[in-house]
């Protein structure tokens, strides 16, 4: 579980973030929605820990980011908006690398990949080097690589970013069996679909700021329109008006 | 104390690079092999030619050598063989057609019967390149003895004895041993080591943290939980291994190319026992330390390989400048250049290579002051990620 209170940044004069908050619970998937530059990308570090929030506070499991780095990280597995591979590397040796860096055993890392490469559909491709892959092929291991340590916090940063509707779907089915077993999942779209299709949360963030939080059906409702899209172009053009 | 984190980034690193089949060519097979093999060209070059001029027949062009009949019998003599020139002698020295031509003066046969100084004009150019030079003194050797053998004769017609003339004889005593003379030419074998060592290291350095960043894979790989300090500690382990692996090519590529130099016709001894060779490496330890992290910390200032290459190319002429600056003056060792990290090991070696004895204090001096300032900078360059502007290439 993830829990975000006020969170806030500035680079230079430009503030990018200012009081986030969000909750993501354990055995739900929860979407954090914003336009282009809306601050998902810089909230989404601030939560896996990888830049300091200048207010608030990120826990992970009740632990806070901030003073523990290292131990929140470890409860984590991330896919950040940077997701290069190693191409001189095979997909299962990418996978190792950050198994070992996560201090997995090799017995474990050995079991845990080829679990992940069965269930993401990776057996062709698995034990060649990475140079060349298809975007697809890519976020697979990308996503393969960041939760080999089966954590209990899975992120997401557009995770499903230029993917073709195979690929997109696989990762589609593989987050909901991940829900299915408890986990927590936080992921960050622009995309309506994608958040309609698996969301069960939803947190719409403009300007860096929250606009609105709840269900699907909440988020129309409050907004009074019939589909998501509508309930965001109304929802953040109400908060730009305001 | 060494984690487990650092030891699996410096595997991947050293893993992946010597996959680079291409990076391993150009920077770890080239920087070692291409010092010796130029160096082994160039020496070849110059002791032929040099030889070839000192040794071959003379060629003299000589303009109005019928004013001075004697010059020309004792040129004869000497197995000089005269020949004329088609055009002044400004303009064959111009066009390089010779290197010297000497002109007989008009009234030469005159000043030689009234027993005055009878002139010879030589033109020559003092800028143009060793080889030419030797011809220069052949000639003026030649004109010089005909002088001094007319004015003995002389001075003995007229009952005088020609030694008077010899008010003061230099005597000659050259300290140099075949071993020193070697090691005029091997001046720059410091340079090509200190140089290996930096191209060995360079593309690890740039790779490792440039490169990263600019594939985009430098953010997932901090988002696993470990230190940055102990990855980046692992990544330079890595670089400086390289530059370390180079350096020993570079040793061992001098040491077999050594038995072609040709020593014989110059006329020196070369030589590098395996022990002198490990002793260089040795000294050049700890400035694999400091040329590994002052590249990692340019590398890492910059946002994408292409800048950062530019800027750690440059960083390779720094080497050269002790290195030059040995070649043209000789200096005399004091303790703060020991202190100095590469005009030290450039001093050391050339101690060595000139056969001369290396205290023990010099070395020890050299490896402490090229440590420290190298750890000063590992301390810098594995740290240089705590800061977050330093994460994201935009």
């Amino acid at each position: 579980m993830i829990t975000v209170e006020n969170i806030s940044k500035s680079f230079g004069e430009v503030q990018a973030v200012k009081d986030v908050s969000l909750v993501a619970e354990d055995g739900k998937i929860t979407a954090l929605l914003g336009a282009n530059g809306a601050g998902k990308t810089t909230s989404m570090r601030m939560i896996y820990a990888l830049i300091t929030p200048q207010t608030g506070v990120v826990t992970v499991d009740g632990i806070n980011s901030t003073d523990d780095p290292v131990s929140a990280r470890a409860r984590m597995g991330v896919l950040p908006d940077a997701r290069g591979l190693y191409k001189r590397l095979t997909a299962r040796e990418n996978m190792a690398y950050f198994g070992r860096l996560q201090g997995m055993s090799e017995a474990q890392i050995k079991n845990r990949s080829g679990e992940l490469i069965e269930r993401l559909g990776m057996e062709k491709f698995a034990d060649r080097q990475t140079d060349g892959f298809s975007q697809g092929q890519r976020v697979k291991v990308a996503i393969a690589r960041a939760i080999l340590h089966d954590p209990q916090n899975i992120l997401l940063d557009e995770p499903t970013n230029g993917l073709d509707v195979m690929s997109t779907r696989a990762i589609r089915t593989f987050l909901r069996e991940e829900k299915a077993r408890g986990k927590c999942i936080l992921f960050s779209s622009h995309v309506m679909q994608e958040v309609s299709a698996v969301c069960d949360e939803i947190t719409v963030i403009d300007a860096g700021a929250v606009v609105a939080v709840g269900t699907e059906a909440e988020l129309l409702a409050q907004s009074n329109q019939s589909n998501l899209e509508d309930a965001f172009v109304s929802l953040v053009t109400a908060g730009a008006g305001a | 104390m060494i984690s487990k984190a650092f030891k699996t980034v410096y595997w991947k690193e050293v893993m992946e690079n010597l996959r680079d089949k291409r990076t391993m060519m150009s920077s770890v097979i080239m920087g070692s092999f291409l010092g010796p093999i130029m160096a082994l060209g160039i020496i070849y070059l110059t002791a032929n030619m040099g030889k070839e001029k000192a040794e071959k027949q003379l060629e003299l062009p000589v303009v109005n050598m019928a004013y001075a009949k004697n010059l020309e019998k004792h040129f004869i003599s000497q197995d000089v063989k005269i020949i004329n020139l088609d055009k002044s002698p400004e303009a064959a020295i111009k066009d390089k057609d010779h290197d010297a031509v000497l002109v007989i003066d008009e009234k030469f046969g005159e000043d030689m019967a009234a027993a005055k100084p009878a002139k010879v004009m030589l033109y020559y150019d003092a800028s143009a390149k060793g080889a030419a030079n030797v011809t220069v003194k052949r000639i003026r050797s030649l004109v010089n003895a005909y002088s001094s053998q007319i004015g003995a004769m002389r001075l003995q017609l007229r009952g005088v004895s020609p030694n008077l003339m010899n008010a003061v004889m230099i005597e000659n005593h050259d300290q140099s041993t075949a071993q020193s003379q070697g090691a005029q030419l091997m001046l720059f074998l410091p340079y090509f080591l200190i140089i290996g060592l930096f191209m060995g290291s360079m593309y690890l350095a740039i790779d490792t943290t440039a490169g990263e960043k600019e594939r985009k894979s430098l953010e997932p790989l901090f988002l696993n939980p470990v230190s940055r300090v102990d990855v980046l500690s692992g990544k330079l382990a890595a670089t400086v291994s390289f530059g370390l692996l180079t350096l020993v090519l570079t040793l061992i590529a001098f040491k077999l190319t050594m038995p072609f130099y040709p020593t014989k016709s110059l006329g020196i001894t070369l030589s590098l026992s395996v022990v002198d060779m490990l002793l260089m490496l040795l000294i050049l330890l700890p400035l694999s330390l400091l040329a590994g992290s002052i590249q990692t910390i340019i590398a890492a200032f910059s946002k994408t390989f292409k800048e950062a290459q530019t800027y750690v190319n440059l960083v390779i002429f720094i080497p050269l400048i002790p290195s030059m600056l040995l070649m043209f003056m000789p200096v005399k060792e004091k303790l703060w250049m020991m202190a100095t990290p590469i005009l030290s090991q450039n001093i050391i070696i050339n101690q060595m290579i000139r056969g001369e004895d290396v205290s023990w204090t010099n070395i020890g001096v050299s490896m402490l002051g090229t440590l420290i300032v190298g750890a000063l900078l590992a301390w810098f360059a594995v740290r240089l990620y705590n800061k977050e502007s330093m994460l994201f290439a935009d």
